[in-house]
């Protein structure tokens, strides 16, 4: 346990490799190839998405968290489809929806700048107001995504989706943006000690004010093309407030604040999204499913805040991999398999 | 309630011998001789650092003693209660603000009140102890405290000292800090007739005459230890002031002029409109290039004219400079933990250095260089900060300010528990930035420090006391400013 201390291997690596021994269990299981690492790539961009606006919003400290990701993600797809019906423009569809999100997260942010709300509570709060405004538009919603963008969402050329790679530069870029300017350090700064953030100059307003809009805007995005993708519904994103959440902490972004890990997330999204193919080839259900991912997070959380073996104060070593063993034991007790089921669990109708 | 009258045998309540304590490098306590006989009031004065508070924690069980005895009733050590029938009221409440005045009764109290249906008698104990103290008090037990203003506060912090059964020793911290007239006249009414009932009472104040005309004896501390111990009734404030450490200068120091001296010549850059003690409205002001001092006892107001050169938005407050802040405290307010030396160095600074917001890396670099080197900061630029001692991780904090681009630096006491060595560096690195034609702005809670200093205004109880200049500036005339009363402010 002592040479941890030595370890420099990225904080984000690990959730890649939880993802890969997921990924190779898949394949004793079921057999299968390179369609499952396609059909996952298509379906992890979108989670990545929320994922780095979740990110944001949690490097800025304890006690800053979005919870409102889920129902404005469901609001963005509804708004997108409508108002891409419309007005005929996909693009003006997915305006709409960043416009509904950037929106929604006034509300959170007025809540939590001006009246004091604890961020929890405020962005519950916005999540209900958005749920109230999708459960209206739904009513008779009559409406269908535009083939263009459809046939771009779902197209693959030799394997590799498109879209994953407009959001893998995507992620590259907030990386940069957190690394190498000057909002990127005083973010990571406000996150780690925000009095003494504040005390060396960085604005707390206008801190929250970026992390929070960044995060209903990728939300409300991410799910106008999720909708895009299959079809808008009011439940489209309850999914993602968990796993939002869950592959932010799994990619080794510190739930306390002031380390993000874009990478991170992508492996943290491909390791979820592998793990729910895998659970459901050998039978599991939905229940079970959120279970384990919940224990997932608050095993990383445990370990992460300090078991007393590993004695590791400093950011060195992520402390995932010792998920991996529970990973490997769970899903190797499984029984039945089948890859189709996987893709059917994968692949939206 | 029920007060024993206390053992009827000669020996002193409280016996305190060669206690000492120690926080890291300082010596909080170096040997303090005290006794406190039943049935007396002890005055307690003394200076910043002088140890009071050290001692009074030490007498109420928080605090353990590193060496030497203290012996209150029979009891040496401290129990879960800390001594038995010792009760203190604390300067800074202890009282829970979101509780309402009952239920904080029952949270400090709850051993002599009935276990179950405890509301009805917490409530009806501290009405009638309010009443009893404070006869024209008008404050309800269902009140909530942070809706109290702050005397009423002070009220019912006092009320809660006593709302016990077993009464011996009473600590009153600044009991009258925040009260005012015919408060202050009912407190100590009170203290007579607990004095009167053998119950003893230490008086912590830095009001010299409503100490002179409660106690029975006065003790002096300094540096840590009981310097001396007077008769209350043949002594003057005077004579106090000397056995603080202050000069009998009262009359001299308090004619020295308010207002900009010595260096008419360059511009004003900071402007706080003040009022002094005897209510006239004054400046703290500050030119480019001066190192201006706040001094007084701690809490007097020094830290709310930083707060307030800080945000400087409060309409009143000119400030044309961009501003730095050092904190005083280190843990919560100044360290960026997760980062090393380098970026806990820049992160003021990165707006000036970066272009259009990417940061530039190698300027980075060179500034960091240059500020380890200058300022001789242990471990490097790649060192965590965490693992810095005090002294190099104030440093960093000091470097901090110092290399962004701010012409106005306020210090907020940040040299606490740094070793003579640290501060010796850092003192030269102020006036070489003042030479700079930077301006600090200075709270310090060791006059010593202030020596450093072009201009100290002293405050007191928010306002200000006097200026002192130059060579004037010395910790005598400092403590003997910090202890003047005008007219107006003594009750």
């Amino acid at each position: 346990m002592m040479n941890f201390r030595n370890l420099t291997i990225p904080a984000w690596t690990w959730s890649f490799l939880a993802a890969f021994v997921v990924l190779i269990l898949t394949f004793m299981v079921a057999g299968g190839g390179a369609k499952t690492l396609t059909l996952a790539f298509t379906i992890a961009p979108y989670l990545v998405l929320v994922g780095l606006g979740q990110m944001l919003v949690m490097s800025t400290g304890a006690g800053n968290i979005d919870v409102s990701v889920a129902k404005v993600f469901s609001l963005g797809g509804l708004v997108s489809i409508a108002v891409g019906e419309a007005t005929g423009s996909w693009v003006l569809g997915l305006a709409a929806a960043m416009a509904a999100g950037f929106a929604l997260s006034c509300v959170s942010l007025a809540s939590i700048i001006f009246i004091r709300i604890p961020p929890i509570v405020a962005t519950l709060a916005t999540s209900l107001l958005a749920s109230a405004v999708s459960l209206t538009l739904a009513q008779g919603f009559q409406g269908s995504a535009d083939p263009v963008l459809k046939g771009f969402l779902g197209s693959a050329p030799m394997g590799v989706p498109a879209f994953a790679l407009v959001v893998l530069l995507f992620t590259i870029f907030v990386q940069l943006m957190l690394g190498r300017t000057t909002w990127g350090a005083q973010t990571l700064a406000f996150g780690q000690a925000r009095r003494a953030s504040e005390y060396a100059g960085v604005s707390a307003t206008k801190t929250l004010t970026i992390v929070y809009l960044t995060s209903g805007v990728l939300a409300a995005l991410s799910g106008a093309l999720r909708a895009s993708f299959s079809a808008p519904n009011v439940e489209l994103g309850n999914d993602y407030l968990l796993d939002s959440i869950a592959v932010v902490v799994i990619g080794g972004t510190l739930i306390t604040g002031g380390r993000s890990e874009p990478a991170g997330i992508w492996g943290g999204a491909l390791f979820f999204i592998l793990l729910d193919g895998l659970l459901n080839l050998i039978g599991w259900d939905y229940a079970g499913q959120n279970i384990l991912k919940g224990f997932f997070v608050l095993a990383v959380l445990f370990l992460a805040s300090g078991v007393p073996i590993i004695h590791r104060r400093s950011a060195s070593a992520n402390p995932a991999d010792l998920t991996l063993p529970e990973a490997a034991d769970s899903t190797a007790s499984g029984a039945s398999f089948d890859v189709q089921a996987s893709a059917e669990r994968s692949t939206v109708t | 309630m029920t007060i024993k009258t206390s053992n009827a045998s000669d020996r002193p309540l409280v016996q305190v011998s060669q206690a000492v304590k120690t926080y890291g490098h300082t010596r909080a306590l170096s040997g303090v001789e005290l006794q406190v006989n039943a049935g007396e009031v002890l005055g307690l004065v003394g200076h910043n650092g002088a140890g009071k508070s050290t001692l009074m924690r030490l007498l109420s069980g928080l605090e353990r003693l590193d060496n030497g005895t203290v012996d209150i009733g029979g009891m040496t050590t401290p129990g879960a209660f800390g001594f038995s029938g010792v009760r203190m009221a604390y300067q800074e409440s202890s009282l829970a603000p979101e509780l309402t005045v009952r239920d904080n009764i029952y949270l400090s109290s709850a051993r002599w009140l009935p276990r179950w249906c405890w509301h009805k008698a917490a409530a009806e104990s501290v009405v009638s102890r309010l009443g009893e103290i404070f006869p024209d008090h008008g404050i309800g037990p269902n009140e909530y405290v942070d809706d109290l203003p702050i005397a009423d506060r002070q009220r019912v912090e006092i009320a809660r000292a006593t709302i016990t059964d077993d009464l011996k020793l009473l600590i009153l911290d600044e009991p009258t800090e925040s009260l005012s007239g015919s408060a202050v006249d009912h407190l100590y009414n009170y203290v007579r007739k607990l004095k009167a009932t053998g119950v003893a009472v230490i008086l912590v104040s830095h009001r010299m005459r409503e100490i002179l005309s409660v106690s029975d004896r006065v003790a002096v501390m300094k540096d840590g230890a009981v310097v001396s111990i007077h008769r209350a009734g043949e002594v003057s404030e005077r004579d106090l002031l000397l056995a603080m450490g202050g000069e009998v200068l009262v009359t001299e120091a308090n004619a020295t002029p308010f207002g900009p001296a010595i260096d008419g010549g360059r511009s004003v850059v900071v402007r706080v409109p003040m009022t002094t003690v005897s209510g006239e409205a004054t400046e703290i002001t500050a030119r480019e290039g001066e190192v201006i001092g706040l001094a007084g006892i701690v809490g007097q107001g020094q830290e709310e004219v930083l707060d307030r050169i800080w945000h400087g938005k409060r309409g009143d407050i000119k400030v044309d400079a961009t501003r730095a802040y050092v904190p005083g405290d280190r843990q919560r307010s100044g360290i960026l933990p997760l980062w090393n030396v380098d970026r806990n160095l820049t992160i003021s600074a990165l707006s000036s250095l970066s272009r259009h917001g990417i940061r530039q890396f190698d300027a980075e670099e060179l500034l960091v260089d240059k500020w380890v080197k200058k300022l001789n900061i242990r471990g490097g630029s790649r060192a965590t900060i965490t693992g810095l001692s005090g002294g190099n991780q104030q440093k960093v904090i000091a470097a901090r300010a110092f290399a962004s681009n701010a012409r106005t630096i306020l210090l907020d006491d940040p040299f606490r528990g740094v070793d003579v060595h640290t501060k010796a560096e850092l003192y030269q690195l102020i006036r070489e930035e003042a030479a700079k034609g930077r301006t600090i702005v200075w709270f310090s809670s060791e006059n010593s420090e202030m020596q450093h200093c072009d201009r100290v205004y002293v405050l007191r109880a928010g306002r200000v006391a006097g200026v002192l200049h130059g060579t004037e500036i010395t910790d005598n005339r400092i403590i003997t400013m910090s202890f003047a009363e005008s007219e107006t402010n003594a009750a």
